[in-house]
Parts: C-alpha cells; sequence; structure tokens
C-alpha cells in the first residue's frame, strides 16, 4: 500500500488494511478467513464501550514538545484536551522537560456550522501563532466541520507563507472509523507529511515509536552496548528531533498498532527499515527484535553477546517461575497488537490462554503482510479462542463466567475492574514496558503469581457487588447477539 | 380558531414550486386567507413575486448580523394582499450548510411567534432536491402536515415526485405528515394530463390541480408580480384562483405508497414518453 503525502487524508483501517470490529471463533479460523477473503459480518450495529479516533489522534500529536493543536469544531469535540494537556504535562515533568503545547478548540457554534467559519479558523490560527509561538501548528477536524465540508486544507495552504512553521491540516473526523487507531495513522500521516524532513545524514539512531516511554532510561543503556541510541515517539518528542527521525538506521515501536504506519511511511518514502519482527515482550519476543534491529543495523555480533550475557542472569529464575505458573489459565482482552503479543508470552510461560478477546483486528499492516504476532502464533501452532470485539463488555463478562480463569489480562482503564467484581483475579497491563525484555517478564510473571496467591480481595468485592447482567446473558453463547445481527434475527430474551 | 394548516410545497428544481406557491397564495388572499410563506432556499428567491422583488433580508443573514435577538419583523415583510414573506436564506455555495440553516431559521420563526393565530396557510417552499435532512425540516417535528408535490409529464419530474413520496412515507409512519396531491406544472407535454392522473393514482393520490402552460406566468414574473396582480382578467388567472380553491377544498390525504423504477417506468412506457422515435422536433 502505497503511503500518499501529499494528501492531507488518510484512508480508514478498515478501507486501507482489511480490519474488522466483530468476530467470534479461534485464531485458526480468524487467519484462514482473513488469508482467503472469506471473513463476513465483521462490524456490529452497537458498541457499548469504545473511544474516538480523534481523541486517539490528538492525544499522541499533543504529545509533542510546544506544538500547538488548533481543533476546529463545538467545544465538546475539545473535551479530550482537558485530558491529554495533563497527561502531556505529567509526562515532561516525569522526564524533566518542559511541555508548552496548547491545546485549543475553535469552539464552533451553530451560525458557524450553517455559514462555515474558515475565516475565524485563519484569525484563530494566527492569533494562536502570535499568542504561543509554537514549533508546529496541527488544524484539526471534527465531525461538524467534517459533515458541512469545511475547507480545512486551503486556510493551512494560505496561511503557510505567513507562518513560518509547519503547519498541517489533521482530518479526524470521528465518525469516519469505528477503529479508533486509525488515530494514530492520522497523527502519523500528519508528522510524515509536515514535519519530518528528507534526510541529510544518516544518525546511529533508532526512532522507537511507543507510549509513554517509561523504560527510556533502560533502553537507552540497552542500544549503548550496540552504539545506537534511540528516539522516542511521540511522548516529548521535539519538532526538530521529529524532522531528523528520516535520518535515523531504523523505525521500531512497542505495538505494531501504534507503529505500523510511521514505520512502513519512513520506509516507503525515506528508505529507512522498519523492524517487522513480534515485539519485545517476553523472551522469543525481546531476543527475535533485538536480533533484527542488529540485522538491519550490522550490530549482529554486539547484540549476540548481550542476549548472551542477559541470558545468563534472567532465564534461570524466569524458569524458576515458570513452574508455579504451568497450568494457570487466563483469559485476555487488549488491543490487537498486544493481545497476540501477550498471548505469546503467556504461551511462553506455560499459561494456557483460553479466550483472547482484541479490541479489533488488522488483517494485515501497510506493507500487505499479516501482523508478525499473529504469524508466530499461527507458524508455532498456536491457537485459542478468539474474538474481535471493540471492548464490548458484556461479552467480556459471559466469556469470564464461562471460562472461570485464573486471570484476566487488560490495558484499557477500568476493563480490569470488571473481571475482579466478577470475581476474577485481573492484571492490569497498563504500562506498555510492562512486559519488556528479560527483566520485565519476569517482573510481569511474579505480578501474576502474587494476583493469584491472595484473592480474598475478588472474592470479598465479588460478593458484594451486583453486576448488571442476567444469568439468562451467562447461559447464552459468546456470539448470541453477534451471530443474530448477523442473521438479522432478534434474540427472545 | 381553525388550526393553521402547514403546507409543504416540493418537487424537482425548476419545476416551478415558488411560482406556483406564490400564485397559488395570491389565490388564496383573495379568497380571504391570512397567508405566510417561508421560503426555505438559500437561493431567497421563493417570495420575489409577492413583495415584487429580491428586496427582503433573510432570517439567517439577520441572525449572523445582528445576533439571535431580532424582532419579528426585520425578517418578516408584507407582501402582495397582507402576505406574510419571510426567507430563511443560508450559506453561500459551497460553504458551511444550508440544511441546517433551514432547522435554525424554522425554530426562530416559531420563537419569535410567527405562527400567530390568524394565520389560515403556512407555506413551506423548499428546495427542489431535497438534499438532506434539514431540508426535511418542515415535515419533521409536525411541522407541515400537508404536502403538494408540483410536477410535470417529464420523466425527471416523476422520478424526483416519487422519491419524495418515499421520503413522506417514512415521516408519516412517524408524525402526522399526509400527501393532499399532485400539481402539475404542464409542460405541455403529449398526454401530460393521463399520465400524471395515472402516476398519481399509482402513488395513493390525486391530481389536484392541473396548471396548463401559459407564457403570461413568464411576463407576470419579470415584472416581479403574481398572474393575479399583473393580470386579474386573464385566463391563467382564474387557473391559479381554482388552484386555490381546490386547496381550500381538498380533503383527501393519504399515505403515499411509492413504486419502485421498474413500476415507474413501466407507466411511462405505458403513457407512450418513451417509445416515440420522432416526436423530437428542433
Amino acid at each position: 500500500m502505497t503511503i500518499n503525502t501529499n494528501s492531507s487524508n488518510v484512508a480508514t483501517r478498515e478501507n486501507r488494511i482489511g480490519s474488522i470490529t466483530g468476530y467470534i471463533g479461534n485464531l485458526k479460523d480468524l487467519a484462514e478467513k482473513s488469508a482467503c477473503g472469506t471473513l463476513k459480518g465483521c462490524s456490529r450495529c452497537f458498541s457499548q464501550s469504545s473511544t474516538c479516533l480523534s481523541s486517539c489522534a490528538l492525544a499522541q500529536l499533543s504529545a509533542i514538545r510546544d506544538v500547538a493543536i488548533i481543533h476546529h469544531g463545538p467545544a465538546g469535540c475539545s473535551v479530550a484536551s482537558a485530558g491529554a494537556y495533563y497527561l502531556d504535562k505529567v509526562m515532561a515533568k516525569k522526564r524533566g522537560v518542559t511541555n508548552d503545547t496548547v491545546y485549543v478548540g475553535t469552539d464552533m457554534n451553530e451560525q458557524d456550522t450553517i455559514f462555515g467559519s474558515t475565516e475565524q479558523l485563519g484569525k484563530i490560527i494566527r492569533e494562536v501563532n502570535r499568542r504561543y509561538s509554537p514549533k508546529a501548528i496541527f488544524v484539526t477536524s471534527s465531525c461538524a466541520t467534517g459533515i458541512i465540508g469545511e475547507d480545512i486544507d486551503s486556510v493551512v495552504d494560505d496561511l503557510k507563507e505567513e507562518i513560518n512553521v509547519p503547519i498541517v491540516a489533521v482530518h479526524c473526523e470521528g465518525f469516519k472509523s469505528r477503529i479508533w487507531a486509525t488515530g494514530f495513522d492520522i497523527a502519523d500521516h500528519a508528522v510524515l507529511s509536515s514535519i519530518v524532513q528528507p534526510p541529510k545524514q544518516k544518525r546511529n539512531t533508532i526512532n522507537f515509536k511507543n507510549f509513554y516511554e517509561s523504560a527510556r532510561p533502560e533502553i537507552i543503556e540497552i542500544f549503548r552496548n550496540f552504539d545506537l541510541e534511540p528516539i522516542f515517539l511521540y511522548c516529548n518528542s521535539t519538532v526538530e528531533e521529529l524532522s531528523h527521525i528520516s535520518e535515523s538506521l531504523a523505525t521500531t515501536c512497542i505495538c505494531g498498532t501504534l507503529g505500523n504506519y510511521l514505520g512502513n511511511g519512513l520506509e516507503e518514502k525515506y528508505g529507512v527499515p522498519y523492524v517487522r519482527s513480534i515485539n519485545q515482550c517476553g523472551i522469543t519476543g525481546f531476543e527475535t527484535w533485538l536480533r533484527e534491529i542488529g540485522k538491519v543495523t550490522n550490530r549482529s555480533e554486539a547484540v549476540e553477546k548481550y542476549i548472551a550475557e542477559q541470558r545468563a542472569i534472567y532465564i534461570p529464575q524466569i524458569e524458576e517461575i515458570k513452574k508455579e505458573l504451568k497450568g494457570l489459565r487466563a483469559v485476555i482482552g487488549m488491543g490487537p497488537g498486544y493481545t497476540f503479543e501477550v498471548s505469546r508470552v503467556l504461551n511462553e510461560l506455560g499459561i494456557e490462554v483460553v479466550w483472547a478477546l482484541a479490541w479489533h483486528y488488522d488483517k494485515k499492516y501497510e506493507n500487505g503482510d499479516i501482523p508478525p504476532s499473529m504469524k508466530y502464533l499461527l507458524d508455532n501452532d498456536i491457537n485459542f479462542e478468539t474474538s474481535i470485539s471493540d471492548q464490548q463488555n458484556y461479552e467480556v463478562m459471559n466469556v469470564l463466567r464461562k471460562f472461570k480463569p485464573d486471570i484476566y489480562l487488560s490495558r484499557h482503564p477500568g476493563s480490569t475492574v470488571w473481571a475482579i467484581k466478577n470475581g476474577t483475579s485481573a492484571v492490569y497491563v497498563a504500562d506498555e514496558y510492562m512486559i519488556f525484555g528479560y527483566k520485565h517478564t519476569l517482573e510481569f510473571a511474579k505480578t501474576i503469581l502474587d494476583s493469584i496467591r491472595n484473592r480474598s480481595f475478588e472474592k470479598n468485592l465479588a460478593s458484594r457487588v451486583k453486576l448488571p447482567y442476567t444469568d439468562w446473558w451467562y447461559e447464552q453463547n459468546v456470539d448470541a447477539f453477534f451471530e443474530a445481527e448477523k442473521e438479522n434475527k432478534k434474540v427472545t430474551i | 380558531m381553525s388550526e393553521i394548516r402547514q403546507i409543504a410545497i416540493y418537487g424537482k428544481g425548476g419545476i416551478g414550486k415558488s411560482t406556483t406557491t406564490q400564485n397559488l397564495t395570491a389565490g388564496l388572499v383573495e379568497h380571504g386567507k391570512k397567508v405566510m410563506v417561508v421560503g426555505c432556499d438559500p437561493k431567497a428567491d421563493s417570495t420575489r413575486l409577492l413583495l415584487g422583488g429580491l428586496a427582503q433580508k433573510t432570517v439567517l443573514d439577520t441572525i449572523r448580523d445582528e445576533g439571535e435577538d431580532v424582532e419579528l419583523d426585520r425578517i418578516m415583510r408584507t407582501g402582495f394582499g397582507g402576505t406574510r414573506c419571510v426567507e430563511s436564506g443560508g450559506p453561500e455555495p459551497g460553504v458551511g450548510c444550508a440544511g441546517r440553516g433551514i432547522i435554525t431559521s424554522i425554530n426562530m420563526l416559531e420563537n419569535l411567534g410567527a405562527y400567530t393565530d390568524d394565520l389560515d396557510f403556512v407555506f413551506y417552499d423548499v428546495l427542489g432536491d431535497v438534499v438532506c435532512g434539514g431540508f426535511a425540516m418542515p415535515i419533521r417535528e409536525g411541522k407541515a402536515k400537508e404536502i403538494y408535490i408540483v410536477a410535470s409529464g417529464e420523466m425527471m419530474a416523476l422520478y424526483a415526485a416519487n422519491n419524495i413520496a418515499k421520503g413522506i412515507s417514512r415521516y408519516a409512519r412517524a408524525g402526522g405528515v399526509r400527501l393532499g396531491g399532485i400539481i402539475c406544472n404542464s409542460r405541455n407535454v403529449d398526454r401530460e394530463l393521463d399520465l400524471l392522473r395515472a402516476f398519481a393514482k399509482e402513488l395513493g393520490t390525486q391530481l389536484l390541480y392541473f396548471i396548463p402552460r401559459d407564457n403570461i406566468v413568464q411576463r407576470a414574473e419579470i415584472n416581479r408580480k403574481t398572474v393575479i396582480e399583473y393580470k386579474p382578467d386573464s385566463a391563467q388567472a382564474n387557473e391559479y384562483r381554482n388552484l386555490a380553491e381546490a386547496v381550500i377544498n381538498n380533503t383527501m390525504f393519504t399515505i403515499p405508497t411509492p413504486m419502485t423504477q421498474e413500476r415507474l417506468e413501466q407507466i411511462l412506457l405505458e403513457y407512450g414518453l418513451m417509445d416515440m422515435a420522432d416526436d423530437y422536433k428542433i
């Protein structure tokens, strides 16, 4: 798939890479049907829980230091600004830098909707530039501007001469995709098309797309062994840094869902190799990734040396704890990147995955290949019940009641609370580096062990909480509503 | 005091909705009826003949220039025979959202108390191509309960009329909106009267009135007048008076039964519209 940075618009994941939000079956079946094109009825006409792709895109962009986000829409569309602003400040403080990014909503009203408001938008952009002198300006659309076809591109083009920092139109109407991860692609597209400059000289740097760079010092340390320097994106990135990412030796990411568009885009446009391995979670994941980095940067020898040293330290400890984890049964509910990466790690630790729920599923990545995490599971003959469920909590609860796993693992705020209320021990894999490399894989194994050893909290809470689901629902197949929808039938309650 | 009859006029673009509505209004006024005409088209040309020109400031322009705290007389003008005339207006072509504009301006009229009890009729003259939900506003939320579709014997006019009927039947299920009939604004198409009757019957409605073609209508338009004002003694003025009477006396209000494209084409074939190879003369 060609990434066209000449257009400011990005096609949705559904249209570009055939992503889906509905499926119930098993991993092998999902893969086979995806490959031969027989997957049918893969979206839901309803959704109990999800989020807006615009929040996703703007959270990515606002994490860049000292830029301006101008969100052109009614005030309510900018509701995510408070959260983004808070998070950006905290992340900057944590790293010991300052982030003076501003997030401005244009407060469109009814009249603006009727007559269009490109003139006012132009004034707002000029005023934001005058008042805050941002290093780059992202002018973003909303559902309202999308519906009336507000010509943001022309406003931005007209101001390019006048404003001497990068200014870019970002089309992130929330209604255009059911998959919030489309927002990652939209943010990447904006950066690729307007911030990144053609390379002038190669540097010993690796672009590392992640969320909150919590393992920054540790990864800098690891890469120092190979005379490489990571550039973490986009949390606390500077516009200057981003303008040079075309000069890096390679691009990698913590999560394929997050990094796929930027990685492929940099490779396609500037020839920066994209490391397409399984991710760094678990032993096999970490080693495969390191070896791939070694290969693309000609540092295989140093990488092998590092692996040997670290294995000696951690593998005996991990092997020891695996004895206690053996035979445990887990249900997992995460984004598609982590669902299949963490499933691999659980398998590696001897924990049986009985059901994996991915919030959506990318049939392929931008280069046309199926996601490496999925390929690994299939190549190693690992199969389990799988659903693509867009955070449908009623399905998660049905699965937990039916399968009674020892542990539930999830990565999105609030999702583990439901499992705990159900009496199921749960681990919230909040930080993206929680299972990174040998050290954190060991810690992760210990966390699971801790969670299942003392279940009194879960038991006590469950005995005092009444969940909203009926016994009738727990007796139904997980796919009862989903299948009925496909057949256009009604479920009798 | 009887309830105000709120009527929406729909039909293909260019079919003569505004002309028919204004001439019909003139006929109603002669009957002593109190009428308000609300133009629901960004072009704001629905009341030109009643006002004797395009001098009116639209509701949306007024809101934009003066804010929402305006008096009714800033947006409503009195036209021929005491007719109250309002133009919703809208953005320039290619920007903003005209449909949302219709919604805003009708709400504004309600808030300002434009719908007074002494009114007998309110007409909504809606832009030809009902391109989005905003233009269906007059028939949603119980505003206009009565619809007339202006059509002619040309295929595209009937195609559009059938599509409009689909919209009406959708809203009729939830609310009280009904189709009052088809008004034929004749284009002198062969067997036009028979075709329109058959079409109306198939649609579960009636051909309310057949307005013959007469160039006096265009002459009156150039003079910014309705035919009744321009040439009160003309035959065409009488046609509009008769149309007004037909509307006043109409009691047939139905939920339309729109037809498939195939059936529509079948009717057109039946009335010979499509199989005459030699009728095209230059």
